[in-house]
């Protein structure tokens, strides 16, 4: 084939081919449509295997997300699945959480081993988000398969956080949620969100999520277009960011990664459509598990090699 | 007086000879390396003549950096963790050796150029660091990444006249290759001593579109990363409204 297949990137530092790098944003892009996650935790460890340095393919991987959710928002904005006001909430939240969780980290890393606390973490958390998510998915299921009805009454049991949540003051209509609720608890769940996700160092879709299905009770669909929406905005943060003060995003690969995943999300929202929402649930719970699975295998096997680079921040 | 001047002349005059005799004459083509779009790793061309009855090492080598990295560890005797902060010194960039025999029959000399020899230059940080079994970790995690590589018989002996060997090689270099100042160098061995050996300086540059964005990345990074947003975007949306119209059914 004469087409030349090889690209140089000049901030990455090296050469990629083009239809591989195609190929795993579409792959990475297709999850990211369905589920409403960005998928950097996919995308970035394919990357390095792919020769690209590791704080190169964060970055430029939260530069992709950017194009890729606009894509997907714009799907699930044509399908009623955005709640605008929802997301701006917990946006705001999440960007003042992300500044408290920054200067935490700060914290741990001066008290040392900040690495060791941040990876329980992640594992406990994904572990149990997961497992949460995929029993209570299944049991769901399994429900809905014993009465003929074909969309049970969701019944809203009246918990000690629920009779909280109703407690506070301005409460409001969220009409594509179709919830009701004072917009100081999406401001609080996001801030939580953003605390943690600064801590972990990922972009939060993982928590989120879930944060918005258990705890604000919003629809699984509508939770899938407003994190999408959500993302869109931290990832143009972090793309500016890290552009000032690292100078680790490879914009060419951005581009690549963006045109195979953007036609991968419009794909992943339109195959959403066409699952019920706990059968979402359950793939995604079972993705958050693979991830656990993974992250513990490499805490417990011995790497390949003793070292490892430093990121730039 | 006269004997002091009479002296000079005559080293003076015997200087070129010496560094003839004992010298090796070579080329390295192309004499730089232009990474343009389609860069994908390319190949210097090293021909030359060294004493005869000598042995030749190759080297292509980067310029030294320094690396902050992170030391594996076992955290409570169970987990694997990143621990202590390492600084390394004088770290080359790439180091590609090639030999016309394998460098551990090459005596003391082959050993010290080989990668192991490279490796006791590198400077370690803290002090307190086991530097010995650290240094052959960086060596392995630089050749998973196609910047560290020995091998031998790549560099071909030739015909031998007026007491000079003809040799010649091709070395690849990688397409992980960041512009800058490359060397590359040749040795010629005879009973595990260095004979004699030489050097030339091959520049990496960026050209075209990859000159273009580095500049804009690394020179104007707050305009780069708005740029890259907004393309982003607009790439984004444009893919958005392709499926719009066709899914306007």
């Amino acid at each position: 084939m004469s087409i030349p297949m090889e690209l140089y990137l000049p901030i990455a530092g090296n050469s990629v081919n083009i239809a591989a790098v195609f190929g795993l944003g579409g792959a990475v892009g297709l999850l990211s449509g369905i589920f409403g996650v960005g998928g950097g935790f996919l995308m970035t460890p394919l990357l390095i295997m792919m020769g690209i340095p590791p704080t190169v393919a964060a970055a430029s991987d939260s530069n992709q997300i950017v194009g890729a959710s606009t894509s997907g928002t714009l799907a699930h904005l044509r399908l009623g699945n955005v709640d605008v006001k929802m997301g701006l909430l917990l946006l705001i939240g999440g960007v003042l959480g992300g500044t408290v969780g920054v200067e935490i980290i700060k914290v741990l890393r001066a008290m040392g081993n900040a690495d060791f606390l941040i990876n329980v973490t992640y594992v406990l958390m994904l572990g149990l988000v997961g497992g949460y998510m995929f029993i209570e998915s299944l049991q769901s299921m399994r429900k809905a398969k014993a009465p003929a009805k074909n969309e049970p009454e969701k019944h809203v049991k009246s918990s000690a956080f629920a009779r909280f949540a109703a407690s506070l003051p301005w409460q409001m209509e969220f009409k594509r949620s179709g919830v009701r609720m004072s917009p100081l608890l999406p401001l609080f769940l996001g801030g939580l969100v953003g605390v943690l996700s600064a801590i972990m160092g990922v972009g939060g879709g993982f928590i989120m999520v879930p944060v918005m299905v258990y705890l604000l009770r919003m629809p699984m669909h509508v939770v899938v277009g407003t994190s999408l929406f959500q993302i869109l905005f931290t990832c143009i943060n972090v793309t500016v960011m890290q552009s000032i003060s690292n100078h680790t995003v490879d914009f060419v690969l951005a581009l690549i990664l963006l045109v195979g995943s953007s036609l991968g999300a419009q794909v992943g929202a339109k195959i959403g459509k066409k699952l019920h929402g706990d059968q979402l649930k359950i793939l995604l719970a079972s993705l958050v598990l693979v991830v656990m699975f993974k992250i513990l295998y490499e805490l417990i096997a011995r790497p390949d090699v003793l070292l490892a680079y430093v990121g730039g921040h | 007086m006269k004997r002091a001047v009479f002296l000079i002349l005559t080293l003076l005059m015997c200087l070129p000879a010496a560094s003839r005799a004992a010298g090796i004459d070579f080329t390295a083509e192309p004499a730089g390396i232009e990474i343009g779009t389609l860069y994908k790793g390319t190949s210097i061309q090293v021909e030359g003549r060294v004493p005869e009855g000598t042995q030749v090492v190759l080297r292509f080598t980067g310029a030294p950096e320094d690396l902050r990295m992170k030391e594996k560890g076992k955290a409570m005797g169970l987990l694997w963790m990143n621990m202590n902060t390492l600084h390394f010194g004088n770290v080359p960039k790439v180091c590609l050796i090639d030999a016309s025999a394998p460098l551990k029959d090459l005596g003391l000399d082959g050993a010290r150029l080989g990668l192991t020899g490279l490796a006791d230059a590198v400077t370690v940080e803290p002090a307190t660091a086991d530097k010995a079994s650290l240094l052959p970790e960086l060596v392995t995690l630089k050749e998973k990444e196609g910047l560290f590589r020995q091998s031998s018989g790549g560099v071909k002996l030739g015909e031998k006249r007026d007491g000079l060997q003809a040799f010649s090689a091709t070395l690849a270099v990688p397409s992980r290759l960041s512009p800058g100042s490359y060397s590359v160098e040749v040795f010629a061995l005879r009973d595990g001593t260095i004979q004699a050996q030489a050097a030339k300086t091959v520049d990496a540059r960026l050209v075209g579109a990859p000159a273009l964005l580095a500049d804009l990345a690394f020179n104007h990074g707050a305009w780069y990363g708005i740029l890259a947003s907004i393309i982003a975007i607009l790439g984004g949306l444009a893919i958005g409204l392709v499926f719009q119209s066709k899914g306007a059914h």
